[in-house]
């Protein structure tokens, strides 16, 4: 492609120099570039956000199935063993007659009456309770259905599917809405990201066309016009890319210590961004480069047909 | 050195710029070209650069035969040729310097040959002293001497000069012209395009005239006859 190291050596310089002389352009060109990737960065951050949000709910819907206080291990392990085989099913997790006694206690031992009536009682009334998670709340109402026959009827004695089946309908419902306009937001954005640079790029090689036509003249071969281009957008990705880059680290500094309020779980952006740096800021940068490159080459066409 | 043979030009919109056309110029001539507007002058400059191809005939350049030439060749000739322009054509993000560097560093001469013989033209020319100005900051006759600078830096066996002085008061267009009488004398072939009526007359020189795309006149000592 160059005939020599030195025609690389001059084309980089002349790159460099262009942009100190253009400095103006230079500097909105990097600005645009840095508000398009603090964009899509924040579209991300949100998107990351929100299926947090979503995880965080989906955990906390189970279906619980309440055995008779005389159910038999052998009956309770033959109904775990069947519903572990679902697919759906990502846990099940049984507590024992005195387990759910010691949890009812606790959760209403500010009211004497409840306490002094399982005193009257005198014995645990209560069976052993199983706690199904599965991997999609939609998922739930396939596990009520098969264990709802009749050989399980009389040793169990309630399920707790019902009462949740429209909080868990509805968070169907917005998982599948948020992914949608996640989705959609995303294609938005990556056309919205596209024409700013694409017109970023052609404004920046219009206001040089006179001067690409007289390098064309004088005799300068197309890859000494379009090379230091390239190596303006090899610059302009860099340092666009890396401004972005402290600006979502400052930002996340703000931003992390309210996640950590709103997401017990211990969440954080800048976990995120620590553990995807090179992926998400890779695939930015390159997606950046080549839309320059290709901005570029489509804006300077004309002139070097000269 | 420069051959035409039954050139013809036809711009899309159907305008017959040249209509088989025939030219010889020998090396080391000074040839004036002259012609209303519309005669075909600055599409026969299109030609000779590259800018445009002829629809029929040929073209040679010492060994280019240029109404062939492909697209990748077309640098490698204009580093042959030095060519002036009216609007003068400088890069205005480069210094004089850097402009005359220009045509060098596109061939790929070493550094040390650029620092050399960048500061030796432009003093041919009178511009040393302003070799680190941009070009806005010249007069036009001290910009055309740029671009003269910038095509005899590579030594080019020829120059065209496209209405050179076209933009320029009586001084700055007697000095043009005298620069480019001495670049003739050290055997350059020089085709000078041109509406300037006084130059032609006191060059006494060949002079080809063109009216509608047709050589009407060619004359060896010729004078400024439309």
């Amino acid at each position: 492609m160059f005939s020599n190291m030195l025609s690389l050596w001059r084309i980089i310089k002349s790159a460099f120099q262009d942009m100190a002389r253009n400095i103006g352009l230079s500097f909105m060109t990097i600005l645009m570039l840095v508000l398009m990737l603090l964009s899509v960065n924040v579209l991300l951050a949100v998107d990351n956000v929100t299926k947090e949000a979503v995880r965080l709910v989906k955990d906390q819907v189970n279906v619980s199935l309440y055995f008779a206080a005389d159910a038999g291990d052998k009956d309770i392990g033959e109904v775990r063993n069947y519903i572990s085989e679902f697919p759906e099913v990502i846990d099940v997790k049984l507590l024992t007659r005195e387990e759910v006694l010691s949890s009812f206690q606790n959760r209403h031992k500010a009211s004497p009456e409840v306490q002094q009536a399982l005193i009257e009682l005198g014995a645990n009334p209560f069976g052993p309770t199983m706690i199904i998670k599965t991997k999609e709340p939609g998922d739930y109402k396939k596990i009520f259905e098969a264990i709802n026959v009749p050989e399980y009827e009389h040793f169990i004695e309630a399920k707790s599917f019902d009462g949740n089946e429209e909080a868990i309908s509805r968070i169907q419902n917005i998982t599948n809405r948020v992914e949608r306009i996640g989705f959609g937001l995303s294609a938005l954005f990556a056309v919205i990201a596209f024409f700013i640079i694409f017109n970023t790029v052609r404004v920046t090689i219009s206001s040089q066309k006179i001067e690409i036509s007289i390098k064309r003249l004088v005799g300068a071969s197309t890859w000494f016009i379009r090379g230091p281009y390239l190596v303006e957008s090899l610059v302009f990705t860099l340092v666009a890319v890396g401004l972005t880059i402290a600006l979502i680290y400052l930002g996340l500094q703000w931003v992390d210590p309210y996640l950590t309020v709103v997401f017990p779980s211990g969440f954080s952006l800048t976990n995120y961004y620590n553990s995807h740096i090179l992926y998400v800021f890779g695939i930015q940068a390159i997606a950046v480069l080549l839309l320059t490159i290709a901005s570029s080459g489509l804006a300077m066409r004309r002139q070097l047909k000269v | 050195m420069i051959n035409l043979k039954n050139v013809t030009k036809i711009y899309p919109t159907g305008t017959v710029a040249l209509r088989n056309l025939n030219l010889h110029v020998a090396p080391g001539e000074f040839l004036s070209v002259i012609g209303q507007s519309g005669s075909g002058k600055t599409t026969l400059v299109k030609l000779l650069i590259v800018e445009e191809r002829p629809d029929k005939g040929q073209i040679s350049i010492g060994d280019w035969d240029i109404d062939r030439i492909s697209f990748s060749e077309v640098p490698f000739l204009r580093r042959q040729i030095g060519v002036i322009f009216q609007d003068y054509k400088l890069l205005p993000q480069k210094t004089i310097l850097e402009n005359v560097a220009f045509a060098l560093e596109v061939a790929g001469e070493p550094q040390k040959h650029i620092h050399q013989v960048v500061p030796q033209v432009l003093e041919i020319v009178g511009l040393h002293k302003k070799a680190k100005h941009y070009p806005t900051q010249l007069s036009g006759g001290e910009q055309q001497r740029v671009a003269i600078a910038r095509s005899l830096v590579h030594r080019p066996k020829i120059i065209i000069a496209d209405e050179p002085t076209g933009n320029l008061d009586t001084i700055n267009t007697e000095e043009i012209i005298e620069i480019l009488k001495k670049i003739n004398e050290v055997g350059t072939t020089i085709l000078l395009f041109t509406h300037n009526r006084e130059i032609v007359n006191r060059l006494r020189r060949r002079v080809i005239t063109l009216h509608n795309g047709e050589i009407t006149m060619d004359q060896a000592e010729g004078k400024y006859v439309l």
